[in-house]
């Protein structure tokens, strides 16, 4: 038995050392660089850095928001990525319910040709995007962003609805409409809100989609005052002598809400990320 | 939809017709029109430009556009050394990221399907990278790199090593440093994925080995590996198109810069050629090869694994 005792002890160990380098592996940089964004500038600019900070100061974050665009690249980016994700999950609510309920000639096509257009990169379509935006006007608007952000989260986020519109018994609509529902009202009331992981899932996608972005912005907007966060922030990491302090507290707010966005919402998500509610 | 009467649809035994205003055939039409339009606008139509412009010397301002058959292709071909080393570049860095993505992901898998103590804590965790905007990715890793302050060569230092033993932004590491921060920021895919299959395999499997005598290993040779194979497959065509396709990695952190050329896969060489060589027609070409070797991987994806819907 003692043996047994020690092989168990011996797998236990492992387990928990296994897992805290997976957590060190994964938390790690995030935490340098939070703590980083701490330090008076002498304890940055060191061979020497240490993970704690003497005298912790939010003079970088003050700075950022006062010295630099990033305000206004922070409401673009609000503002862009939230209404592409207001369309994007409409569109394909509507799209993944009608494909699941209705028999139609060219069903079958729509599903194969949006899982094909799921693996798409917007690297191979950028260029003749970009002629096209420019000739309907579009170029250097955010409008021409949010067609693009709605657009490109789509394929992923019809087909992971039809999947859990397809999981959702007809009867239960049905038992609604006997009772008096009408069909939008019965979609509303009994299919969306079972449906709701998969909604969750496809706009937490599709915000990720848009808030993420750098080379549709690149492309497509010239004016500073347009840009959003991602190239806003690169472009000021490509602007002079590198102030590590401000450009990685500018890093600590792109990935606070996209973060935050994640950890409020995924307990919901079980199926979501089950069904691998990802991209990229 | 309407606000009256709507048609009472059902896919298997529609019901009798009551009220009536549009035939329930035309109800997907409807409902899928805004998703189909949006696709066929503004991606497939995109594409279909992209081979119509690669087969004319356009100039990414001036109006100047002659039609000149395949000559684009022909070009790169034969001509373009850059052509055929982004390709040679671009596999080392999807096959090299791909590899360490799924060694790393499926052991995190393997891991957090055991139990044990703050799991969940750490399964969040876990998912964290693939959350962080690329762009924010590449900076941090620039800085915990950085020769001078970052915190991998103080390691180095504080392993008893020369801090400058390895330098990450050089033209010989450049590629082995975009393949590492790939690799931290997309391997919590493979985790999902991989995930996701490993909890539907049933225990009993597991204890009938161990009856059998199979120890920690063979258990994932024999009852482990079979059982999440084919999710594999999926994951590894799908990371590969992803990986083959990226450029926001490699640009941002190297753009267009002389250590650029260490790293300039294929993507990276198509918007070169386009932006900055201003050359639209070369460039559509170059999208035109990517779009053709993405539906070869596409085609076997479907061939082989169309039953595998959830990824």
């Amino acid at each position: 038995m003692d043996g047994v005792v020690r092989h168990k002890f011996a797998a236990v160990s492992a387990i928990y050392g296994m897992a805290a380098l997976l957590l060190a592996l994964c938390g790690f940089p995030l935490l340098w660089m939070f703590m980083t964004t701490l330090k008076p500038d002498a304890e940055i600019i060191t061979a020497t850095p240490t993970i704690f900070t003497s005298a912790p100061h939010f003079d970088h974050y003050v700075r950022l928001f006062e010295q630099t665009n990033f305000l206004t690249y922070f409401r673009n980016s609000i503002f862009v990525a939230g209404t592409s994700t207001l369309f994007s999950v409409f569109v394909a609510t509507l799209a993944g319910y009608g494909i699941t309920r209705f028999r139609f000639r060219g069903r079958e096509g729509i599903a194969t040709t949006m899982l094909f257009t799921y693996m798409f990169a917007p690297i191979m379509i950028i260029v003749p995007f970009f002629i096209l935006m420019r000739g309907y006007g579009l170029a250097n608007s955010h409008f021409g962003l949010i067609l693009a952000y709605t657009t490109f989260s789509l394929p992923f986020s019809m087909w992971l609805l039809r999947s859990f519109f397809q999981s959702i018994p007809l009867e239960l609509e049905e038992a609604a409409m006997t009772d008096g529902a009408s069909r939008p009202q019965a979609v509303l009331y009994v299919i969306v809100p079972m449906a709701l992981p998969g909604v969750i899932a496809v706009s937490i996608f599709a915000f990720i989609v848009a808030w993420n972005d750098y080379i549709f912005t690149r492309v497509l907007i010239s004016s500073d005052e347009l840009k959003t966060l991602p190239v806003g922030i690169n472009d000021l990491v490509n602007a002079t002598v590198i102030d590590w302090g401000m450009i990685l507290a500018g890093g600590v707010v792109i990935t606070l809400p996209a973060l935050i966005f994640f950890i409020v919402v995924q307990r919901y998500l079980v199926a979501g990320w089950g069904a691998g509610a990802v991209k990229g | 939809m309407s606000t009256t009467t709507v048609p009472q649809a059902r896919e298997r035994a529609p019901l009798p017709t009551q009220g009536r205003r549009i035939p329930e055939q035309y109800w997907g039409y409807v409902l899928l029109a805004p998703a189909v339009l949006l696709v066929l606008g503004l991606i497939l139509y995109p594409v279909a430009y992209s081979f119509w412009l690669s087969f004319h010397s356009k100039h990414a301002f001036l109006p100047i556009e002659t039609f000149i058959g395949f000559e684009n292709y022909i070009e790169l071909f034969t001509n373009s050394e850059d052509f055929w080393r982004s390709i040679e570049l671009g596999a080392i860095y999807a096959f090299g990221s791909v590899g360490l993505q799924l060694i790393v992901g499926v052991s995190a898998a393997l891991l957090l399907n055991q139990t044990f103590v703050g799991r969940t804590f750490i399964r969040g965790v876990t998912l964290f990278p693939y959350m962080v905007p690329t762009v924010v990715v590449v900076i941090l890793f620039r800085w915990l790199f950085n020769d001078a302050y970052g915190f991998f060569p103080y390691a180095l230092d504080l392993l008893g090593l020369d801090r400058d033993a390895f330098l990450w932004m050089e033209p010989e590491h450049v590629m082995l440093t975009v393949i590492l921060i790939s690799t931290w920021t997309f391997f919590p895919f493979v985790v999902i994925g991989t995930l996701a299959r490993l909890q539907t395999i049933d225990p009993e499997l597991y204890a009938a080995a161990k009856v059998d005598g199979a120890g920690v290993f063979r258990r994932f040779i024999h009852v482990t590996l079979p059982q999440i194979s084919s999710v594999l497959f999926v994951i590894v065509l799908l990371r590969f198109i992803f990986m083959f396709t990226k450029f926001d990695v490699i640009w941002l952190l190297t753009g267009a810069s002389g250590l650029g050329y260490f790293v300039r896969t294929l993507p990276i060489y198509t918007f070169v050629v386009t932006f900055n060589q201003l050359q639209v027609g070369a460039g559509a070409a170059l999208s035109v090869i990517m779009f053709m070797l993405l539906a070869g991987f596409a085609y076997v994806y479907f061939k082989l694994f169309r039953r595998e819907e959830n990824l």
